[in-house]
């Protein structure tokens, strides 16, 4: 690209570059803030004192996590969801990808196969129902009802994803290999998928942070908190509860158990994970993305 | 070239999806029918007396239904809007970086909130915005009066709107990005030969090159015209703010779950189903005829 | 492809047939034992009985993971709870799910929803009336009358029929109701005394006073720090903050302005008399609007916390010293205030039965004695199993046989509150009693269904000390004992107000729903919250509330009157 020295094109370089890291600097600083928080002592940060740096610098509440088996329980149960749900994720949506992305005069069921996707990714009978299904599985307390029902509301997409980049490889491949006498399966483990490692590292990348992520169902079919994922597990730690509902003794413990910086830490810990795998994936996930969905 | 033995092969990969989709997605819509019944719990769906439409009268005498609907379309509708806005001209002063070792960092940095859940984000966005949080103290030191934000319904969409593309935005470059690249340096070269400045450049050249990616993404987003985020408003709200912040999705999970008004919350859930499948199919066959696209 | 398609649907169907055998497979009775024989007849039986052969009894159970109250080695299924109940009745206790207190209600209502029912668990008011309706609910009628105890019978004939009529649905009762005291229905207004005492002024009497007394609190710094950083009154936080109680929730409704409202002689959110008989909802009454009215003066000056509705949590700026004035009930020894003084040991938070109204009276409104409610379902075999858990609940209260320090008494599965209903009052002037001299512990050993009454005068000179006629918080040593000095703090400065003043209580004409209610009161409360919220904190106009009046008689509010015109009939 060509670029005039001009000092007004200079200007506005330099304008471009202060808003640029000015942008970038807001998505770093709350979870700076987050930090803080959860180094700082429990006064400073229910007194509002903390902003940049920690007030009373500790690390109480890291330490005190530490004991917290249930913390760590819900963890486990985070990493194992996230593990089995990407895998089948993975496995199915390669499967499933690679007949939907033949031609309509290929497979002739494709349209109708695809429609009944769409139907499945918009439409749903509400928790009751899912919850009636969960437990007649007997899942109920399993990380199977997570990855399962999560991974079901998630697969539709991913196919479709799979299924656009499929159909941008060159037809040149395919044709060659069926016209050496190779079936279907040969056709998709050995020409299509050393091929669609970007877009399968981005719908595995999908897949970890929607696992990671998701907490509403951990409320739902894990009947003992003990059973619950991680975010779960911080979500209610942060909503807050009816006094009129409850007995005095009830509130008393309640109240005696709130506690800002250890909510932080817990909150700082929860993002850890993510934080560490997605720079790694991000190369692919450019690639996948963006040859998933925009044909030029 | 379709070869039909390949058929039962197709068939026979596609197996596991479907069959998952058939237990966690269509069997649970069993329980769509509750919209046409009074439900008793103690009966069960099988068992409840019919009710007809009586539930979808109601739901359209009720102003909360048309409230919640509205705001859902005012919220999405935004959303969409700011979502295909803001990353293209993030991607454009993107582009004009010289420096590779600043833009790659910038993009690093800037995926980074997308990948965090909303219950981790939605708490640390309720502590900056607090009354004593680190907003306020800001905007003490220019002279502001401290303000509640989570508190005011007339501010309450644009915080939700705002914060969502704060998250977004950085992934949502990714596609724009690719598209730049897509363009041919050639053209760039030619038009600084025949003397044209940076700012035409960005008019003739550069914007032409991705108008059919911003189309493809406009129409695209049509399907989500009813989505307008229930994790993250579900992190966010409070009854304050349900007269402008109160969606479709947060709607029925109270009413559905909370409030034990089942009948009525599938109903609602269900009407916005139809709608969004309206809605996708509109944009299926748009992206086709405009673009000739086919969206899966 | 077309009959690929049919074989699916196939599939799908016979899935769902599948589903519904289980789930209805799942509720098909447990063999009937000898002892529900017995409940077929009507003679009493032993209400602390052990079973001969085990029993066991899956419950729904509020369990706090961040509760550590408990002993190591222990937990919310092993404890001495539990171990008690195996011991002495051969009960052995499931858990069917557990909750935080966060997630409970929403819990129940799957449970409920999806007719996948624990064998009993403890449910509110509009819950009881659900699963009554839905035909869930074994009928208790020969249990309570065969087992209950006669301290757990004498403590429910007390409400004068109001916790069995909680119950009671078509002359059958459907639940166990808990009671607890009056007390807790009646909002007086806690206020720092000593930022009173330093500002050389008197607790507020009528509206202008609190306005007066308020603005002193928000802009003399009374906490002498320098910064203008108080608050006067306390507001809802939010989330369930609620400005007053109403007649579902009744009692304990912590920052709330129940006792604002009364001064203006009204009361959103109960149904009162309109002078000729006939039911009228409080909050549809020009007095409410009076009331908000007063209140959004209130709040535009700054004298109501600015993040009132907002806030996360209340208690933070009480227990912070950064608050003033609030309103709540008497036991705030259990709230915010043990952590209030021990942030703090000169903060003298003094409770007061102000304000008044224009009559100069104090009128508070009450509360139904019963909010809590054993239920048992349908199918389960032995229905009068909670029953006797409730009585040896009560039994070893009141004997002392379970310590508080190994965890808390919210580990007893199944736990209702029996309180007597006027325990506060009594206990309050049974500790003077004894402080005064004029009598001793040995003259209460009668008065058992007072369960804390000895623990409470063994302890209360421990710590408090002479002046006995001054309640003040430098009279106290809870460093002594803070868990003895969180009741008896709660008991005497929480208590005397009730005890000491004269007050008309104003009663709600129902505190159950009708049967429109069930599907049209939410919404109709939803809009009354909103509006009124919006009305205090100065975003809609006053004169909207008419308009609210208008859209919630038209909305369903009529009709519900009518109703509850009917249910008063009876």
């Amino acid at each position: 690209m060509i670029r005039d020295r001009t000092w007004g094109s200079r200007l506005t370089d330099i304008v471009i570059l202060v808003v640029l890291i000015s942008i970038t600097l807001t998505c770093i600083l709350p979870i700076w803030y987050t930090l803080a928080l959860s180094l700082s002592s429990n006064s400073a940060a229910a007194a509002g004192q903390v902003w940049l740096w920690p007030v009373g610098f500790n690390f109480n509440a890291y330490t005190q996590i530490l004991k917290d088996t249930q913390f760590f329980g819900s963890f486990w149960i985070s990493i194992q969801r996230v593990a089995l749900g990407a895998a089948l994720n993975f496995v199915v949506v390669l499967l499933m990808a690679y007949p939907l992305s033949r031609t309509d005069r290929q497979f002739k069921a494709r349209g109708v196969l695809m429609w009944i996707l769409v139907f499945c990714m918009l439409f749903n009978g509400g928790l009751i129902p899912l919850y009636l299904t969960v437990k007649g599985l007997g899942m109920l307390n399993s990380v199977w009802a997570l990855v399962l029902v999560g991974g079901a509301q998630t697969l539709v997409f991913n196919v479709i994803l799979t299924v656009n980049f499929f159909r941008n490889l060159p037809k040149e491949l395919d044709e060659a290999a069926l016209v050496d006498g190779a079936g279907p399966w040969y056709s998709l483990f050995r020409i299509y998928l050393p091929l669609a490692v970007p877009v399968l590292a981005t719908i595995t990348l999908f897949s970890i942070v929607y696992h990671w992520n998701e907490f509403l169902y951990g409320l739902i079919f894990m009947t003992r908190e003990q059973y619950y994922p991680l975010q779960t597990y911080i979500q209610q730690l942060v909503v807050s509860v009816d006094p009129a509902t409850m007995s005095e003794d009830q509130y008393r413990r309640l109240s005696e158990l709130s506690n800002r910086t250890l909510d932080a830490a817990k909150i700082f810990i929860a993002m850890l994970p993510i934080m560490v795998v997605y720079p790694f994936l991000q190369r692919y996930f450019i690639h996948g993305i963006t040859l998933g969905s925009v044909k030029e | 070239m379709r070869i039909k033995s390949f058929d039962k092969h197709y068939y026979l990969m596609l197996l596991p999806g479907y069959l998952w989709l058939i237990v966690f997605s269509i069997v649970p819509m069993f329980g769509i029918a509750i919209a046409f019944q009074y439900f008793n719990p103690g009966k069960g769906i099988f068992h409840s007396e019919w009710a007809g439409l009586e539930h979808f009268r109601y739901m359209f005498v009720l102003k909360d239904t048309r409230d919640v609907f509205f705001n859902t379309l005012i919220i999405a509708v935004l959303k969409i809007i700011a979502h295909l806005v803001v990353p293209l001209v993030f991607a454009l002063m993107l582009n004009e970086l010289r420096k590779l070792v600043v833009k790659r960092w910038i993009q690093t940095v800037v995926y980074l909130p997308h990948f965090l859940s909303w219950v981790i984000l939605g708490g640390i966005i309720l502590d900056l915005f607090s009354y004593n949080g680190p907003v306020n103290q800001l905007g003490a030191m220019f002279g502001f009066k401290p303000t509640l934000f989570f508190a005011q319904a007339e501010l309450f969409p644009w915080l939700v709107v705002g914060s969502d593309v704060w998250k977004e935005f950085g992934f949502n470059t990714i596609i724009y990005l690719a598209a730049l690249t897509g363009i041919n340096p050639a053209l760039y070269e030619a038009a600084g030969m025949d003397g044209a400045g940076r700012w035409k450049s960005l008019w003739h050249i550069t914007l032409p090159g991705i108008r059919t990616t911003a189309v493809l993404l406009a129409v695209l987003s049509l399907g989500n015209v009813l989505n307008a985020g229930f994790d993250q408003i579900f992190n966010l709200y409070n009854p304050l703010v349900y007269s402008t912040g109160d969606i479709i999705d947060t709607w029925v999970y109270r009413t559905g779950l909370l409030n034990l008004q089942y009948e009525l919350a599938t109903a609602v859930g269900l009407l916005k189903s139809v709608i969004g499948f309206i809605l996708i199919s509109v944009s299926y066959f748009l992206a086709y005829r405009l673009i000739n696209y086919r969206i899966f | 492809m077309k009959r690929k398609v049919k074989a699916a649907c196939v599939v799908a169907l016979s899935a769902v047939l599948a589903l519904g055998a289980c789930s209805s497979g799942s509720e098909t009775a447990t063999e009937p034992t000898t002892e529900e024989e017995q409940t077929q007849s009507t003679e009493p039986a032993d209400p602390y009985g052990s079973y001969e052969e085990p029993m066991t009894i899956s419950i729904g159970m509020q369990v706090d993971p961040t509760d550590k109250d408990l002993p190591t080695g222990d937990t919310p299924l092993d404890n001495q709870y539990t171990r008690q109940i195996e011991e002495a009745l051969n009960i052995k206790v499931e858990h069917a799910f557990t909750a935080s207190a966060a997630n409970m209600r929403q819990k129940i209502s799957l449970a409920i929803a999806s007719n996948d029912l624990p064998d009993a668990m403890v449910v509110n008011a509009v819950e009881l009336r659900q699963m009554v309706a839905a035909g869930q609910l074994a009928d208790l009628t020969q249990v309570y009358e065969r087992y209950a105890s006669p301290e757990i019978k004498d403590i429910i004939d007390k409400t004068d029929g109001a916790a069995l009529k909680s119950v009671t649905f078509d002359g059958k009762m459907y639940a166990i109701p808990g009671v607890q005291a009056d007390a807790d229905g009646i909002h007086i207004m806690w206020i720092r005394q000593d930022w009173l005492d330093k500002l050389g002024l008197e607790p507020p009497k009528s509206m202008e006073e609190l306005a007066t007394v308020a603005r002193a609190f928000v802009e003399e710094d009374p906490d002498g720090n320098g910064s203008a950083d108080t608050i006067g009154i306390s507001g809802p936080q939010s989330g369930d903050g609620k400005m007053y109680a109403n007649f579902l929730e009744s009692k304990n409704n912590l920052y709330g302005f129940d006792a604002i409202f009364s001064a203006y002689g009204a009361f959103p959110g109960y149904w009162l008399d309109d002078g000729s008989g006939k039911p009228v909802y409080g909050s549809t009454l020009p007095e409410t609007k009076e009331a908000l009215s007063g209140l959004r003066d209130l709040y535009a000056q700054g004298l109501i916390d600015p993040e009132m509705a907002v806030r996360e949590a209340s208690d933070e700026p009480i227990i912070n010293g950064k608050s003033g004035i609030f309103f709540a009930p008497w036991w705030m020894g259990y709230g915010p205030l043990t952590n209030a003084v021990k942030n703090d040991p000169e903060a003298n938070w003094q409770a007061y039965a102000l304000p008044l109204d224009a009559d100069g009276a104090f009128r508070p409104h009450a509360a139904t004695p019963s909010t809590e409610f054993v239920v048992v379902r349908k199918d389960y075999a032995n229905p009068e199993v909670p029953m006797k858990m409730l009585n040896n609940l009560f039994k070893n209260e009141m004997e002392n046989t379970f310590d508080p320090s190994k965890g808390g008494p919210g580990f007893y599965p199944l736990r209702v509150v029996f309180a007597p209903s006027d325990e506060i009052e009594f206990t309050n002037k049974a500790i003077k009693e004894v402080l005064a001299g004029t009598k001793t512990k040995e003259d209460y050993v009668n008065d058992r269904p007072y369960k804390l009454l000895p623990s409470d005068l063994e302890n209360i000179t421990k710590i408090k000390q002479e002046p006995y006629d001054d309640w003040s918080i430098g009279t106290w040593t809870p460093d002594a004992d803070w868990g003895a000095w969180t009741r008896a703090y709660s008991i005497m400065v929480g208590g005397n107000p009730i005890v000491d003043t004269e007050m008309e209580r104003i009663n709600s004409l129902i505190y159950e729903q009708t049967p429109l209610m069930e599907s049209r009161w939410v919404n109709l409360k939803k809009m009354e919250d909103e509006m009124f919220l919006k009305i205090v904190m100065g975003v809609a106009p006053v004169d909207s509330f008419d308009q609210f009046v208008e859209d919630w008689k038209r909305q369903g509010g009529e009709q519900i009157t009518n109703e509850v015109a009917e249910a008063i009939q009876q």
